[in-house]
């Protein structure tokens, strides 16, 4: 069995639980930290901004990207430490990294700058630069994903692993998953202008706690979906390593990966086809 | 099922005036100097609030500020007919007010830090700190003098300031 943290029951949690991420990758779990610290300062102009877009506090956007990057950056730190040594000592890898936190630094700056100035940072074909900018953060955003495919295959072909082979395959599949899924739901949402279909185009009286459409198709359930295979996959596989032979565990990390495209192509056709998600809440 | 978001919105919609930030800010810089008079006692306690706890959230009150104002202050660093213009607007000159707070109780903590490590009795660093608080950079440079004067003394005429 491996020794991994997670499964190791003797040492302190809650200390080793919150500096784990440092351990493993210090870049990207200081990034992840930074974008925490940032969060203080947006909650604060949220509090004192009156200024809405799309009928909700212009601070509401940067404040949800600034959870769900850190989120992301915890989550690679975490799976970094799951990569062969000789891949986190490679130079390719210091300098992928430091790309990825670029990536990142640029989509915060992008959406924290339209959030200063009131306008849209997404879907804003207001200008030339406008569009140059959003075309620019499109690729970066790419970029930046792309660091989950990485890891997931350098793990999945990583046979020195000590890691359970059913884990491993699901920490493998969550992150490509996650890219590909992504990449098409998100490359989809950027090229139709909107994320609203049908419905009133405005966040006010959103789900929540994401603040989706209920009014009308939302197609940011898929995105969601989608660039959350990487936790949700793995902590399938994570279940199914512990209760089945490695033989079913496997097929069951399959069956699982399979249903969850089917849950993000579900939302995404829901959403194309201008119905709420979980409308029956509404 | 209510959405957090009407809610937010509702949130922002109760006025947070720049009075009671200034009123809080002022409150806050003053717990700091407070902290640096009482510091020979509590040298750690008193540089972890002066030097970073204090001027964390001064600095976060600011950067808060200037995110949700900068962009519709008019003026600018360029002349000063700019810059007086750019404190016409209550926010930014709140923000300019927090800058002063939160830099010049910085600042005092350094001197605090400083007189400590270089021995210099805390009786004589008092009178820079009152400058420091009242008149920033002021402080600074009656302390910097302080600082000068003693290098400038022979090492052994200092025993005979302290006996």
């Amino acid at each position: 069995m491996t020794t991994d943290v997670l499964m190791d029951q003797s040492r302190s949690f809650n200390a080793s639980f919150a500096a784990e991420p440092f351990r493993r990758h210090p870049l990207f779990a200081g990034a992840a930290l930074c974008l925490v610290v940032l969060m203080a300062p947006t909650l604060f102009a949220m509090a004192l901004d009156q200024r809405t877009f799309l009928d909700i506090n212009v601070w509401i956007k940067p404040f949800k990207f600034q959870v769900a990057l850190s989120i992301y950056l915890v989550t690679l730190a975490w799976f970094a430490g799951w990569l062969p040594a000789r891949v986190t000592a490679s130079l390719w890898h210091r300098i992928f990294s430091m790309i990825i936190v670029l990536a990142i630094s640029a989509e915060m700056i992008w959406i924290l700058g339209a959030a200063a100035l009131g306008v849209a940072s997404h879907f804003n074909n207001s200008s030339p630069l406008a569009i140059a900018l959003y075309a620019t953060m499109g690729v970066l955003a790419v970029v930046l994903t792309s660091a989950a495919p990485v890891y997931g295959i350098v793990i999945l072909r990583d046979r020195t692993s000590r890691l359970d082979p059913v884990f491993r395959l699901s920490v493998g599949i969550g992150l490509i998953a996650t890219f590909v899924l992504t990449v098409a739901a998100a490359g989809y949402m950027s090229g139709s202008g909107s994320h609203f279909v049908g419905g009133v185009h405005s966040d006010a009286g959103g789900l929540a706690p994401m603040g989706w459409a209920r009014d009308g198709g939302d197609l940011r359930v898929a995105h969601f979906f989608a660039t959350h295979a990487m936790h949700f996959i793995p902590v399938f596989g994570f279940i199914a390593g512990r209760l089945l032979p490695a033989g079913q565990g496997r097929v069951a990390v399959f069956a699982f990966a399979g249903l969850f495209v089917g849950l993000v192509a579900y939302t995404f056709a829901e959403a194309l086809s201008g119905r709420a998600f979980l409308a029956m809440l509404s | 099922m209510e959405s957090v978001y009407l809610d937010s919105v509702k949130i922002s919609e109760v006025v947070v005036q720049p009075d009671d930030i200034f009123q809080i800010c002022n409150v806050l810089a003053m717990a700091g100097w407070l902290a640096l008079l009482v510091s020979p006692f509590f040298p750690k306690l008193a540089d972890g609030v002066a030097a970073l706890a204090i001027p964390v959230l001064l600095a976060v009150a600011y950067a808060g500020l200037i995110l949700a104002f900068w962009s519709r202050a008019e003026g600018g660093f360029d002349t000063l007919p700019s810059v007086m213009q750019l404190f016409t607007q209550p926010e930014v000159a709140l923000a300019g007010w927090i800058h002063y707070l939160a830099f010049d109780l910085f600042v005092g903590a350094w001197e605090v830090r400083t007189a400590r490590a270089e021995r210099i009795p805390f009786l004589i660093v008092i009178p820079c700190l009152a400058l420091t608080f009242l008149f920033g950079p002021a402080g600074y440079l009656a302390f910097t003098a302080l600082r000068a004067a003693r290098a400038a003394i022979p090492a052994t005429s200092h025993a005979g300031v302290a006996q």
